[in-house]
């Protein structure tokens, strides 16, 4: 064999096979063609990525597919931040991308509020729940055993003097700690709001004071000394319009029991 | 060919000389798609499908090879065979099984350059077993019986991997350690079968 054929033959060889192989695959992958419509990835790019499920979808990708097939909507994410919100309506056409929030525990107690009975064992917050409403003498006092903060997935809330509390600058509002409270001591305010009431019990003031030294002890002060009326007075507890709030602070500072609390941001 | 040559070639193919636990060629995806057992069985699947049709296809191209003697050529065009069967597998999968596509996820392209597949390729044209010899049948029957074996071992190493998520597993030994133990046990349990005198 010459040495021409010795190179011509493996050439051909090869260049042959390869160039039967692409033709198959070539047919192939237009007959089994998967249409992906491309907004679904630039959506994709703009949510926050925090995968926390908040929104009932099993992740962003998810979520994304289900935003530009209009199964979903823009404001059951929480997670995203407003500017990358607005891209994304831009993509969808749609200009309804919901309030920004914030999330805070309502309650200020922890240390400072009285124990049932002292709890030794396995578990978290809903075993706690289960064993008599809690250990907590507050019927919805936050029991501290950290099941808000095991669940965040972006460890965004720590224990403060045995109350659970959102760090403000690490926290997304996605609102998975929201549904695992046995108490539902957290709450979604519109992000609006600057100060907020940190106790969420109903009883009356002497009983409040009787279990908890910082609780709402119903004295209606904050309520007498707000000059915008932005704040009125529901089930022994003061209630918040931020629409009318200006954030004057005078509420804050006049609380006797300091459970006025202002958002650290 | 007799039956016994074909069973003597399954069970070599699947017990005796499993490709993972007796051979220790293809651990990557072994390792990587075995924590649950759906994925396992899907990727098992693609690995005897790849197999079988590799076997086949590497074996006549390389009666074409000895022909032209142009035997050194064997390695890579059986390589570019394997790759373009995978794109094949990976469209397929991705048309009619998304959730076993991303399951899978960078496994399935990775089964081109899984040891295995070659392995299982080179060693149909060198008698896989000697006492039956070679051909396009007995090359066909050690694939996929090869792509069985595979698929047995990933789906024992799956199946315990499950158990293992309740179990109470000393943190050093978490994650990967636990599992390459589990494997070297499997292995020295196949060892046993290297026993059987069917060469």
């Amino acid at each position: 064999m010459s040495v021409a054929l010795q190179i011509i033959i493996p050439l051909a060889l090869l260049t042959g096979l390869a160039l039967v192989f692409s033709i198959i695959i070539a047919i192939f992958s237009k007959k089994f063609a998967v249409e992906v419509n491309p907004k679904i990835e630039l959506v994709e790019n703009l949510l926050s990525g925090a995968n926390c499920g908040a929104c009932g979808y099993a992740g962003c990708s998810a979520f994304a597919k289900a935003l530009v097939e209009g199964d979903a909507t823009l404001p059951s994410c929480s997670a995203t931040s407003k500017e990358s919100k607005e891209e994304i309506a831009k993509i969808l056409g749609s200009d309804d991308i919901g309030e920004s929030t914030v999330v805070i525990v309502a309650c200020n107690g922890g240390n400072s509020c009285q124990n049932k009975y002292s709890y030794q064992g396995y578990g978290d917050c809903a075993s706690v729940e289960l064993l008599a409403g809690g250990s907590k003498a507050c019927p919805v006092g936050c029991i501290g055993m950290s099941k808000c903060i095991m669940e965040c997935p972006h460890h965004a809330i720590e224990l403060n003097e045995g109350h659970a509390m959102v760090k403000q600058e690490a926290c997304v509002q996605c609102g998975v700690c929201i549904s695992h409270c046995p108490k539902k001591l957290i709450k979604r305010l519109p992000s609006k709001a600057i100060y907020y009431i940190a106790c969420s019990s109903e009883d009356r003031g002497k009983e409040v004071r009787s279990y908890c030294k910082n609780g709402c002890i119903g004295c209606r002060i904050c309520v007498k000394n707000c000059k915008e009326n932005a704040l009125s007075f529901e089930n022994n507890l003061p209630v918040f319009d931020y629409d009318k709030c200006t954030a004057c602070g005078v509420c804050f500072e006049k609380c006797p029991a300091k459970c006025i609390k202002k958002l650290d941001i | 060919m007799s039956a016994t040559a074909i069973l003597v070639l399954i069970i070599n193919a699947i017990l005796v000389n499993n490709f993972i636990l007796s051979r220790f060629l293809g651990i990557c995806p072994f390792l990587g798609v075995s924590k649950k057992i759906d994925t396992a069985l899907g990727m098992g699947f693609a690995v005897i499908f790849v197999m079988g049709v590799a076997s086949v296809i590497t074996y006549a191209l390389n009666l074409l090879l000895i022909k032209a003697n142009i035997l050194y050529l064997q390695t890579i065009i059986f390589i570019l065979v394997i790759a373009s069967l995978i794109q094949l597998v990976e469209i397929i999968i991705r048309r009619f099984s998304p959730g076993l596509y991303a399951a899978l996820g960078v496994y399935l392209p990775l089964i081109t350059t899984n040891c295995a597949v070659l392995g299982v390729a080179i060693m149909n044209v060198t008698l896989p077993v000697p006492s039956v010899g070679s051909g396009l049948l007995v090359a066909f029957i050690n694939g996929i019986s090869s792509g069985i074996g595979f698929t047995i071992a990933i789906l024992i190493l799956a199946g315990i991997r499950e158990k293992l998520q309740t179990a109470d597993i000393p943190k050093i030994f978490q994650g990967f350690p636990i599992t390459l133990l589990i494997a070297s046990i499997m292995a020295m349990g196949f060892a046993a079968f290297s026993g059987f005198n069917i060469g």
